[in-house]
């Protein structure tokens, strides 16, 4: 071929070449359409692109033709001193090789020679920047003088590739990225990604956002963004409060329930983000949101657990605590504390709260209620009383307590609490019950010495057994009284009309009974009313009563006496009775009680004197 | 009286009980058993006061234990047993007095019965002569 057709061959092989790396985005099938073009050119139907690789370390056989296979793509050639490869990428500029048996420059690579290459040019392939991508390397199996033309073709050629293979790796790169942001974003199936224009009408719609709201891409796009909203929140122009937002600010919150296409209820926290343009027009909208109906969900159920607990422990009487294990500090204290303790709950839990409650209890105490909370640590359920010194008011409390671990999910205690309840009273009652039923029984026995005592008298001084038998019923008046009223006392009052009652139907205004209430105690009121007994049975026999001759009048006052002691003074006043002397000296046992009974062991005073007109009686007793 | 014939010939006993009847048909029991009878007194006060002005002529004393408004007959024990008296507990309440100190004294449960109250009286007299002559 004359040399100027030649050349016009190789012109429009560039412009050939030209056309494809401008249509093609595939960089192999560049390189390797450009390896063909050359070896025909050359007619040495052998060439190849190597790329440098590892940092300079190696270069891979990246296209080529004419070759074995398993050596395009795969081999990689060591980019030593003594390969005229690396010379060329040194020197920057084409190596040429005539006849590898002459050369004594370089090594040739053991395939070449296995291919039977004899001679070659390496010319190396610039980045624009002028980074080394590699070697454009064509190859002839017979000696060849390789002239000046076909070196000018090659760099000529070398040079176009140079930008077509930055254009394809900056594409690759970015098809890359891009490929990155795309399977991560569909990836995310927690969160609903989605895309609206200006009017809010849903253009791109994520599989997450198809997982979180159930609508398909297919239907969602193109629709406004109102089908996820609720009801109430449209009502409220929640939705364009968003997107106003998000205009004027960037960014506007969306963290509030979503509906989904089945109509179930999503809680969604996200964001939604204005997209503008590099010159600011507003592009649409970008929804972000994380689906936490199921963490919202547990926090609500541990809110209303905790509220539970609250509510329990605030309403309790008894005291409710917990401490920390490790510290034994105090970590709740119910508001019972205040009622127990007689200390604010704030005062309680400040400090060291440990010392502050023993510094409460007695120091007799102490010693086994801090073991108790120390047994609880190791493991241990205890019960145990102790006394406190109330301070709001200085009483002595008594405090129940039931203790217990609380352990963690390892089985270690991991909290110690307890429930404590103020017994005092019924510490209390259980001691006045004691006290009661000691008194009990020794009032009945004390009764019976006293019945056989009265049978003795009355009896053994020839006293009629009616006599015996109507003190024992007087007696027995005063118990019921007493037990009546079931709180140890008789009212005198009541007294006084049971035992005229029993003897006598004589009513007002014969009979006046009149005084303000008094209560007398149990030791008092038995002889009191045997004394009144006396008294009665006397008026009815020889006195007042006996026919409705005369008047009866018993009165009383509480005053004090001379010792200042207050005492109710009562007077048994009989009048219009004719006096019979014979029965006035008459000194009975009934006489003996009224006169001596009352004085004996009541302390009182009494004075019996047959006046004119009838019997008077004073009686001063002391009250208790 | 107190040389009058009886189980408890010229012996002196102080009686100490707050019910009247009771107290007077103890009296009575006494006195005609030959016994001279101290008191007899409702309360602590009173007793002790007897014993004072007695306490080197007393053979023995017989107590009520409970006295009525939650006074016991403890201190006119005490005061007994320091002086070497013998003496035996009246008592309607069993567990009133149940200390170390008096737990093993004579102890007449209620409601007493004479014979039983001259009986212990003797036996708490047996060993010892009477202190008045």
């Amino acid at each position: 071929m004359p040399r100027s057709a030649t050349m016009v061959n190789r012109q429009q092989v560039l412009a050939d070449f030209g056309e494809l790396a401008l249509q093609s985005l595939e960089l192999d099938e560049i390189l390797h359409e450009a390896c063909r073009l050359i070896s025909t050119t050359l007619g040495t139907g052998r060439a190849k692109v190597l790329e440098i690789m590892d940092r300079g370390k190696s270069l891979l056989v990246r296209a080529g033709v004419g070759w074995k296979p398993g050596i395009v793509g795969k081999l990689y050639l060591p980019m030593d001193e003594h390969s005229s490869e690396t010379f060329a990428i040194k020197a920057r500029e084409p190596v040429i090789t005539h006849d590898i048996s002459k050369e004594d420059r370089f090594e040739v690579p053991p395939f070449m020679k296995d291919a039977g290459v004899v001679a070659f040019i390496n010319v190396p392939i610039f980045l624009p920047g002028g980074r080394t991508y590699g070697l454009l390397q064509v190859d002839a199996i017979e000696p060849q003088e390789f002239g000046y033309d076909d070196i000018q073709f090659l760099r000529t050629y070398a040079i176009i590739l140079g930008p077509v293979i930055d254009r394809l790796l900056m594409a690759r790169i970015l098809r890359s990225t891009e490929e990155r942001f795309r399977l991560t974003v569909e990836a995310a199936l927690d969160y609903a990604i989605f895309l609206s224009d200006p009017q809010d009408r849903i253009t791109d719609w994520l599989p997450g956002a198809e997982a979180v709201f159930g609508w398909t891409a297919e239907e969602a796009i193109g629709r406004h963004t109102a089908i996820i909203f609720n009801p109430e929140d449209l009502e409220n122009q929640r939705d364009r409060w968003e997107t106003e937002t998000a205009r004027r600010e960037g960014v506007a919150p969306n963290v509030r329930w979503h509906v989904r296409k089945d109509g179930t209820q999503v809680f969604i926290e996200g964001s939604t983000r204005a997209l503008r343009d590099t010159d600011g027009t507003l592009l649409g909208f970008l929804k972000i949101g994380k689906d936490v109906t199921e963490r919202r969900a547990g926090e609500e159920r541990l809110r209303e657990s905790e509220e539970r607990f609250r509510q329990f422990g605030e309403a309790s009487s008894d005291l409710i605590w917990i401490r920390d294990a490790a510290t034994l500090q105090f970590e709740y204290l119910s508001p019972a504390v205040e009622t127990l303790y007689g200390t604010s709950r704030e005062a309680l839990m400040a400090g060291d709260t440990l010392e502050r409650w023993a510094d409460l209890i007695y120091p007799e105490d102490r010693d086994q209620a801090l073991s108790r909370i120390h047994s609880v640590r190791a493991g241990a359920r205890t019960t145990g009383t102790f006394r406190i010194r109330r301070p709001s008011d200085d009483e002595t409390r008594w405090i129940d307590n039931t203790d217990f671990p609380l352990f963690d999910e390892t089985g270690r205690v991991q909290r110690v609490a307890g429930i404590a309840k103020d017994v005092t009273d019924a510490r209390m009652s259980a001691a006045r019950q004691e006290v009661l039923v000691a008194e009990l029984q020794h009032r009945s026995r004390n009764l019976l010495g006293v019945i056989a005592s009265l049978a003795s008298k009355t009896l053994g001084e020839q006293g009629p057994p009616a006599s015996f038998q109507a003190r024992l019923q007087a007696l027995s008046r005063a118990q019921g009284l007493l037990s009546r009223y079931g709180s140890d006392t008789a009212e005198v009052g009541a007294l006084i009309r049971a035992e005229l009652e029993a003897h006598t139907e004589i009513r007002p205004p014969k009979v006046v009974v009149s005084g303000p209430r008094v209560h007398l105690t149990a030791s008092q009121v038995q002889n009191f009313s045997l004394a009144i007994h006396e008294l009665t049975t006397n008026a009815v026999k020889y006195g007042a009563l006996r026919n409705g001759a005369g008047q009866l009048s018993v009165t009383w006052t509480v005053g004090r006496n001379g010792k200042g002691q207050r005492q109710v003074a009562l007077a048994w006043t009989e009048q219009g009775v004719e006096v019979n002397p014979e029965t006035v000296n008459r000194r009975g046992y009934g006489r003996e009680l009224i006169e001596r009974a009352l004085s004996y062991a009541l302390r009182a005073e009494t004075e019996f004197v047959l006046a004119e007109g009838g019997v008077q009686c004073r009686i001063q007793l002391p009250l208790e | 009286m107190s040389q009058a014939p009886g189980p408890l010939a010229g012996r002196r006993v102080l009686l100490v009980e707050d019910e009247y009847l009771i107290a007077e048909t103890m009296e009575e029991w006494l006195r005609m058993a030959g016994a001279e009878v101290i008191g007899p007194v409702p309360s602590v006060a009173h007793a002790l006061a007897l014993i004072e002005g007695a306490a080197p002529r007393l053979d023995g004393a017989v107590l009520d234990v409970s006295l009525g408004r939650g006074e016991t007959a403890r201190p006119i024990a005490d005061r007994l047993n320091e002086l070497g008296v013998p003496f035996v507990f009246a008592t309607g309440d069993l567990r009133i007095i149940d200390d170390r100190v008096h737990r093993e004294r004579p102890r007449l449960e209620k409601p007493i019965r004479r014979l039983q109250l001259l009986a212990t009286l003797e036996a708490l007299f047996a060993s010892r002569s009477p202190t008045s002559r």
